[in-house]
């Protein structure tokens, strides 16, 4: 019997399903309007609508993407958390990095603290930058500490020492007596040693990792046990799993204790869902939604992870798949900029929001946006928005548009045509551009990639994006709208480590390295077992932070990939090798900046390690017809390309069998995306199912 | 002409561009400014100098307003540019102050397009060293330009793309860092050739004719929009006055005047009435233009009137700036330039107490206006490590209706500090207290932003270096009631026998075990600190930004034992006068006393009505006369009332003779 793992993906509008059965046949997609209010609403409703689908058939996992996590802690909502650090640091959240958001606006604000001053206590424990210490809290300290904790009643306790990363076992021995002083006084506090979390240099960014997690613990804790309740009420037995910001998943039980590992997972299972379906390749993701547009790079099927987000304006030092946003997204406000006396027209950065939405929505917004831009050129039908759930009104887009290009004083026969095809040019270059600046920061060129478009608006757009930066090869997923969710169906275990050496790369750093690495491989095949997966099929990738001394900032460099199978202590000495280090390190500097130091000493910041569990099986194929058909349009419309009327055919979706083809100008209407292939580019189905789309002459 | 959306996108390219430029000197530089504190940028200019565009979120954003042209034609008119030239030159006085003082290395390239040139590219970092008498190069206490290093006029660094060794052996051994120079020119040249790529694919893609176009469009619409956003704040005239502690080697103030105007939007800035260059290393060489380090609390004006505008060197065009010559912020070569950006803070705050008054919902009370590197050198076998502790900053001003920030000052750089754990593990001290200052920030019904708070301990035996310590002795004003922020104060070893309390640092030298604390001036506050919401003043006492005694001291709210406010308490004191003193503190009213600011002027005319020679001598000994008449450390500590109005009677007569002296040479003159 066929057997399913179902993937969960809540997003602002709607709440995703899909269920990705184990023996190749086509996945199964469910949709339900999202409970902002009770997010976990939405998914046993959609849940048991899914079963009832399903039928009898097994179930092997739910793996579910939440943003609970991120949403309380950009509305400083989560619990309270009292922070206790090195005497002297009081200030240490408030400092913060010390830079101002914004360099020349004089009535810029500095970033609100997760934990306020009043929260915050000093202990006289201090820790040299060796690890040594230099002095202990005593006992008496700790009392008193514990005492006004327990007046101030917060849900989570953090400690954070100065040099704590350098004897992450002292910093959660002190956590631990610190606990058992809570306890005496009656108190019943959980106590986080933020260098046992994650030990890695910068005081300050290690205190936010857990702070930030200490912040949305009970939210995340009292949402997925409420979630795990639902899910058993409706019988489902089969384990829930979190997709985690990494790219990768961990075990329900793993994401209540360390709910950051969760955070920044909605992006991450999108970009997940690509590189997992085309392993090996070089891909853009591109993810346009109603305020912004996400792009992720994936190098020869290598996601990158960036050590340098913010989340709700505070800087996020853990490892997570590394997603920017590049610009505007539909609700994107298409404005004329009347300051000065020669008038032009701007798009964005501001959003018309869901509410009132862009002009065609009907809702009373007078000021076009993007969406309104694609309604007026052709590209979308106003009857078919959102699969027809919400009707769009295009004399509202177009009398918008049109009073913009009046408002600027310029004559035109076609007034709408005219801002919309302006605004769409304006925000394409805007995208390519930071998109080119993205790739040149790694020396790679866009016509080497293929551009993976989805969300709601991202198939729409991605064609001008595309021929904007010379690429000419894209895949329209066939779960485009439903990708973030089955990037969840499909993510391994993952979970990353660090340790933080700063030192010269020397005998005795080899050594460091090679005790570190072989401890951590050893956590991470228990992690792995007890989050229900064989170690011996799990994989770990190791990297090592260096830099020449006295460098900006330290390049972090892929040593190689082995197999956990064998408890691998013996190949991680071969991978922490001082020569292969140095040579990977050299290769990686020129290939970046063109150029090596090759007599020059080296300096070793943080290893990091990833333990990856097995891979999941993906939806098979369907075997490729002989012929390659050519469906006929149900109708054709009108589409404004570059300022050009032209007949576009209209074909639906379901049309397109696999091996299907069909040439540009042609629009292909999806229930919750509208395809747009525009001249000069032909479109094929492809066995798996999706659209690969290809400009002619370019194979 | 072309259509406008084509140029707006070749903006939003050159803007793209500069940033990537950026992003290939940060990530390869090896220099300790660049490392943590971005002091560097890049850009493109055109072929009059002018930077068409301009990175936003990444290094440093006030050189926006700088000109190439100078630099590239003292090279060119000597030995035309060829492709594949790069420029090299730190000299303010060679390069028409393009660099601002002999730290930043600035580097240009010629962009050539089928053999004319389309554009330049400018890179700069402030590298680690370049010789003289200090190391890292800059102290308040060089007397000359000789002083600070090595003056590299602009020269070719590059010729057709091949070094020139002989320039590079030069550099290299006019520095204590050579490593770490070398990997800067090589961020630089690399950050220099991502930009030649990207401007050659642009102007070939559209052609040369639109991409000068654009240039020149780009331009023209930043000057327009500025315009516009200075219209906005109506018409109208004021002067403000203020000084620096003192010019580093005597005990005499320095005093900025500012006089603007605002006219349909054009922006007069005139510094009729500022004292004449120092001996002292805090000379600003503006060459009398609309120079970055005048005017950089005008770009922030005009950026936060309108968020849209686009970064670059057309912004400044609506402003017409007069600044005589000989005066510290036009300063004549050989003066010493290394601490400009104390006068910098300075002008910037000048600058917003002369706009504030035209436009008081809009511009803030006088931030902290200090940025002090805290700097341990020490020496190690045969090589000295230089490293700075913390850039130490303080708060911004409070303004109608918000608070100012605490802590935090993006006024002249926006600098980003130094983990803790990252200094103690590279140099030789340990780190007791980097927490902001309690009492510090100007009270106000809104509060200036409090300074910081450093203390820390030698390990092994080190010298200190902490240029531009500021807003010692004139503290940060406030503003329509507002009061000022508590002014700046360094302790060597507090509470020991051997306590030193310095007004000002050159180098000193520390013994394992010495601590230094730096307290850094709070920012001024906004509106009369009795109208301060009574539950905030109560929050900040919570959040230890303002202790008990200050909260009934400065704000009239009285705290019972228990935390809780007296009510009755409280309306009583808040009904009684309290100010102590005025919005500008009690050392600026007592120097006032004595120093009338129509005699001061009287002064500085007739020091520039006299010989262009000893402008600064002549001002130290009058005015150092007057204050020999007084305690010691005033305007800091008090004088009594008699006391000062003899200095004052006596600070008159002197500058009467003074002018009495000028018109005879003057006389003299003439019948010659």
């Amino acid at each position: 019997m066929v057997a399913y793992r179902i993937g969960i993906d809540v997003g602002g509008t709607f709440t995703d399903f899909v269920a990705v059965p184990d023996d190749g046949s086509p996945i199964l997609r469910h949709k339900v309007s999202s409970t902002p209010d009770e997010p976990a609403r939405a998914v046993g409703l959609g849940m048991a609508d899914l079963l009832e689908q399903l039928g009898e058939a097994p179930i092997l996992t739910v793996t579910h993407g939440t943003t609970i996590g991120l949403n309380a802690i950009i509305q400083r909502r989560g619990g309270k958390v009292v922070l206790a650090v090195t005497e002297g640091f009081a200030d240490l959240l408030e400092i913060g990095r010390s830079r101002m958001p914004d360099s020349f606006n004089l009535h810029a604000v500095g970033q609100q603290p997760l934990v306020h001053r009043d929260n915050v206590l000093q202990l006289r424990a201090r820790l040299d930058p060796e690890g040594g210490i230099v002095r202990d809290s005593d006992d008496a300290e700790l009392a008193a500490t514990a005492r006004r904790i327990c007046e101030l009643a917060p849900e989570t306790v953090v400690v954070n020492l100065v040099n704590g990363y350098a004897n992450p076992d002292f910093e959660q021995e002190l956590a631990g007596r610190l606990a058992r002083a809570i306890t005496k006084h009656g108190g019943a506090i959980e106590v986080i040693s933020a260098a046992a979390l994650w030990p890695e240099i910068r005081e300050y960014e290690r205190c936010l990792v857990a702070v930030m997690g200490a912040h949305i613990h009970g939210t995340v804790k009292r949402y997925l046990e409420d979630l795990q309740r639902r899910l058993t009420g409706l019988g489902v037995t089969a384990p829930l799993f979190i997709s985690a910001s990494n790219g990768g998943s961990l075990s329900v039980e793993a994401a209540i204790a360390r709910p950051i590992d969760t955070i920044l997972s909605g992006p991450a299972s999108g970009v997940t869902a690509a590189r997992m379906h085309y392993p090996g390749q070089n891909l853009i993701t591109f993810d346009m939604g109603g305020t912004s547009s996400d792009i992720s790079i994936i190098v020869d099927g290598h996601s990158r992870l960036s050590t340098t987000t913010e989340v709700g304006g505070l800087a996020l030092m853990l490892p997570v798949i590394d997603v920017s946003a590049i610009g505007a997204g539909g609700g994107s406000v298409i404005w004329p900029d009347l300051s000065t006396d020669q008038p032009v027209l701007e798009v964005g950065p501001e959003s018309v929001g869901a509410s009132p939405g862009p002009a065609c929505y009907g809702l009373g917004g007078d000021r076009p946006a993007i969406t309104d831009a694609y309604l007026a050129t052709g590209m979308i039908d106003p009857g078919r928005f959102l699969g027809g759930t919400m009707q769009l009104y295009p004399d509202l887009a177009t009398e918008a548009l049109a009073d913009a290009t009046g408002q600027l004083g310029i004559v035109v026969a076609d007034p709408a045509t005219w801002a919309a095809g302006t605004a769409l040019r304006l925000t394409t270059a805007q995208m390519a551009t930071e998109l080119q600046k993205l790739l040149a920061e790694r020396a790679l060129d866009a016509p080497d990639f293929t551009l993976v478009p989805f969300g709601g608006a991202g198939p729409t757009h991605a064609t001008l994006l595309a021929d904007e930066l010379g690429i000419s090869r894209l895949i329209v997923p066939d779960a485009a709208a439903t990708y973030c969710a089955l990037g969840a169906a499909l993510a391994p275990l993952r979970r990353d480590y660090v340790h933080s050496v700063r030192a010269l790369l020397d005998d005795a750093t080899v050594a460091e390295l090679q005790r570190a690495g072989a401890e951590i491989l050893e956590l991470g095949a228990a992690w792995l077992a007890a989050n229900g997966d064989d170690p011996a099929s799990g994989t770990v990738q190791v990297s090592l932070d260096m830099r020449y001394p006295g460098q900006a900032y330290e390049l972090s460099v892929a040593l190689g990939e082995i197999g956990l199978s064998d408890l691998a202590s013996g190949r991680v000495t071969r991978v922490l090798d001082a020569d292969l280090i140095r040579r990977t390190f050299n290769d990686e500097h020129e290939l970046r900046y063109g150029f090596v130091h090759t007599d020059s000493v080296l300096e070793v910041g943080t290893l990091r390690i990833a333990i990856i569990g097995a891979t999941v099986a993906m939806a098979g194929e369907e075997p490729r017809p002989r012929s390659e058909a050519r469906p006929a349009p149900r109708t054709y419309r009108r589409v404004n390309e570059r300022g050009q009327w032209v007949e576009a055919a209209v074909l639906d979706y379901g049309d397109l069998a696999i091996g299907a083809v069909t040439s540009g100008p042609a629009i292909v209407e999806h229930s919750d995306t509208t395809i747009v292939v525009p001249t000069g580019w032909t479109l094929q189905r492809l066995p798996n199912r999706d659209l690969e789309l290809a400009k002619e002459g370019s194979r | 002409m072309t259509a406008t959306t084509d140029l707006q996108i070749l903006g939003a390219k050159l803007a793209a561009l500069t940033e990537e430029m950026c992003l290939t000197l940060q990530r390869t530089s090896r220099s300790l400014y660049v490392k943590e504190t971005a002091d560097f940028a890049c850009a493109i200019a055109d072929r009059d100098g002018n930077f068409i565009a301009y990175p936003n979120a990444i290094g440093v954003s006030g050189f926006v307003g700088l000109n190439i042209a100078t630099a590239v034609a003292r090279v060119h008119d000597r030995d035309p540019l060829q492709p594949g030239d790069v420029i090299v030159t730190n000299d303010p006085f060679t390069t028409g102050g393009l660099s601002t003082h002999l730290p930043d290395i600035q580097m240009i390239e010629p962009y050539f397009v089928n053999g004319e040139i389309v554009a330049y590219g400018w890179a700069f970092v402030h590298i680690s060293d370049i010789g003289g008498r200090v190391p890292s190069s800059v102290s308040p206490f060089n007397t000359s330009i000789f002083a600070e290093g090595l003056q590299i006029p602009p020269v070719k660094f590059v010729r057709g793309g091949r070094m020139v060794n002989d320039v590079s052996e030069l550099l290299q051994r006019n520095t204590r860092t050579p490593d770490a120079n070398e990997g800067d020119f090589q961020a630089m040249l690399g950050a220099l050739a991502t930009g030649r790529r990207r401007v050659t694919e642009l102007a070939t893609g559209q052609g040369v004719a639109v991409f000068l176009e654009a240039s020149g469009y780009l331009l023209d619409r930043a000057a327009a929009k500025s315009r516009a956003a200075l219209r906005s704040l109506g018409d109208g005239s004021a002067r403000a006055v203020d000084y620096l502690d003192s010019d580093a080697l005597s005990n005499v103030p320095v005093r900025i005047s500012i006089s603007v105007t605002l006219a349909d939007g054009l922006l007069t800035v005139d510094f009729d009435g500022t004292d004449p260059q120092v001996q002292a290393a805090l000379n600003i060489a503006s060459f009398g233009t609309t120079h970055a380090w005048l005017t950089t609390r005008i770009l922030g004006l005009v950026m936060t009137l309108d968020p849209t505008m686009p970064l670059n060197g057309g912004l400044m065009r609506p402003v017409t700036l007069r600044a005589a010559r000989g005066t510290v912020v036009n300063a004549d070569y050989p003066a010493a330039t290394g601490v400009r950006h104390a006068t910098a803070s300075r002008v910037n705050d000048v600058l917003s107490a002369a706009l504030i008054q035209l436009a008081p919902e809009t511009l803030p009370a006088a931030s902290s206006g200090l940025v002090v590197p805290v700097v341990v050198a020490e020496t190690r076998g045969e090589r000295e490590y230089v490293q700075v502790v913390e850039p130490m900053v303080g708060g911004t001003g409070a303004r109608l209706g918000a608070d100012g920030v605490d802590g935090r000052d993006s006024g002249i750089s926006n600098l980003a500090n130094n983990p803790v754990e990252t200094v103690e593990s590279e140099v030789c001290v340990r780190v007791l207290r980097y927490a902001l200052r309690p009492d510090s920030g100007g009270p106000g019904r809104w509060r200036g932003g409090t300074g910081l708070a450093l203390t820390f301990e030698a390990l092994r035996p080190c010298s200190l270096l902490a240029r531009g310590m500021e807003r010692v002795s004139f503290r940060p004003w406030g503003y329509a009631g507002g009061q000022p922020g508590l002014p700046t104060r360094m302790v060597i070893n507090e509470g020991t026998a051997n306590e030193q309390r310095p007004s000002i640092v050159d180098v000193i030298a520390l013994a394992p075990g010495d601590t230094v604390t730096l307290l850094t001036s709070g920012a001024g506050g906004y509106g009369h600190p009795f109208e301060r919401d009574v539950a905030t003043v109560c929050e900040d006492v919570a959040r230890g930004k303002v202790s008990v005694a200050a909260a009934e001291r400065d704000y009239g709210v009285i705290l019972g034992a228990d935390g809780a406010v007296d009510r009755v308490a409280t309306e009583e004191h808040r009904s009684m006068p309290a100010r102590p003193w005025g919005e500008a503190g009690p050392e600026r009213e007592r120097f006032d006393r004595v120093f009338a600011t129509e005699v001061w002027d009287r002064m500085v005319r007739a020091l520039f009505a006299g010989g262009t020679h000893q402008r600064n001598a002549r001002k130290v000994t009058l005015v150092g006369q007057v204050l020999d008449a007084l305690p010691e450390g005033f305007p800091r500590v008090a004088a009594g009332a008699t006391a000062q109005a003899a200095a004052a009677r006596q600070f008159e007569r002197l500058v009467e003779a003074l002018e009495q002296r000028t018109e005879t040479k003057d006389d003299q003159e003439n019948a010659r």
